[in-house]
């Protein structure tokens, strides 16, 4: 488990950029945290990483966005999905391991989640300070 | 008579053309999920290279599912647009018979099982002696754990096929539990041509209209999906 604390939205996507750096390209990053905390941030740190330079936006409309880049990223936004059929019909399933895929409102999937998934929790310490817990396997 | 068969049902695509019960040719990949972009190509090729056209075709056959939710809604929706299109019949297959047709020659019992997460399997089992298959169960979704259970009292050679077998085997440590090569590991277009023939003399046919995919409900639907004690919580 590492910690993090960034302390702005600018520190938070260089957080995310580090940590894409670190990744292989078929893992799940489930991250925990409320509204305003920076998961948009941080994604798009992740897809830098990778040569996405635009276009990431919050898939709370479309629930999922797909960003092809030298690795395919998939960025759902669970908030409006609320049961298995619901989850089934995203086909979230089918893209685990095809990509890498990102989540935002892990919490109402909770029990969908790979146990090889890699957990970042996002917490409000000031209003622009957060922190960031990561549990998995990421070499940061 | 001549049938065009496509799956796209799950992680590996293909495409076959059979004439009555000879394979004319089948065309296979299992190379991730991008059926969208490879299914209708390989069916294309196929055509030419066996000289066949579509209007030559007197049947369209089809996966139907179980299995993933965008791969079988790419096969039914290309076998249903060109049988609309040709105002001809299409059969609709079991995924799991399909499966264990690949294994029809074997003698014992056949566990087809495919992956559908969350250590869960969609699962028929059938028993195959002399060529034929005889099914033991409906199709389902089942967790591992109680499919092992269930298997424990069998005192047969149980053949494991489908995309499910690894993380199946991993859970199974009795010798009994035998692995095919992993050319009949997946459901293949050519057993799926072959079982639609049958099917088609024995009237078992939709209109492209009535062709659905079939989704089968997993048991972990009965559990919460959320966990509303985590941080964060429901907003």
């Amino acid at each position: 488990m590492v910690e993090i604390i960034t302390k702005s939205v600018e520190e938070t996507e260089q957080l995310g950029e580090k940590i894409g750096a670190a990744l292989k390209g078929d893992e799940v990053l489930a991250l925990y945290g409320g509204l305003g905390m920076g998961k948009t941030a941080f994604t798009r740190g992740i897809a830098r990483a990778f040569g996405c330079e635009d276009g990431v936006s919050s898939p709370t409309f479309a629930i999922v966005n797909e960003y092809e880049a030298s690795k395919t990223i998939y960025h759902y936004d669970m908030y409006r999905v609320t049961s298995w059929d619901d989850l089934y019909s995203t086909g979230f399933f089918d893209y685990i391991g095809n990509g890498i895929i990102i989540i935002e409102w892990s919490e109402n999937i909770e029990n969908a989640i790979p146990d090889t998934a890699i957990r970042i929790n996002i917490e409000r310490l000031d209003d622009s300070v957060r922190k960031f817990t990561i549990e998995g396997d990421v070499d940061l | 008579m001549k049938i065009l068969a496509m799956d796209s049902s799950a992680v590996s695509a293909s495409v076959a053309i059979s004439n009555d019960t000879a394979i004319l040719g089948e065309f296979y990949t299992n190379t991730g999920l991008t059926h969208s972009q490879t299914l209708m190509p390989m069916c294309e090729a196929l055509l030419k290279n066996t000289q066949t056209s579509l209007d030559d075709i007197d049947a369209f056959a089809v996966c139907k599912g179980p299995g993933s939710f965008t791969g079988l809604r790419i096969g039914i929706a290309s076998v249903k647009g060109m049988a609309m299109a040709l105002d001809k019949p299409c059969v609709a297959v079991s995924t799991l018979e399909c499966i264990a047709y690949g294994g029809a020659n074997l003698d014992g019992i056949i566990c087809a099982v495919m992956d559908a997460r969350c250590n869960q399997v969609y699962n028929a089992l059938f028993r195959c002696k002399d060529g034929e298959l005889e099914r033991i169960c409906d199709d389902r979704a089942i967790a591992i754990s109680e499919l092992e259970q269930e298997l424990a009292d069998v005192n047969e050679k149980i053949y494991l096929l489908g995309d499910g077998v690894y993380i199946t085997k991993q859970n199974l440590s009795d010798d009994k539990y035998i692995l095919p090569s992993s050319n009949n590991v997946y459901q293949r277009a050519s057993s799926l041509a072959l079982l639609a023939e049958r099917k088609f003399k024995n009237n078992e046919i939709v209109s492209a209209e009535q062709l659905m995919p079939t989704y089968l409900r997993l048991p972990q639907a009965e559990r919460e999906l959320n966990n509303k004690k985590l941080n964060g919580g429901i907003k």
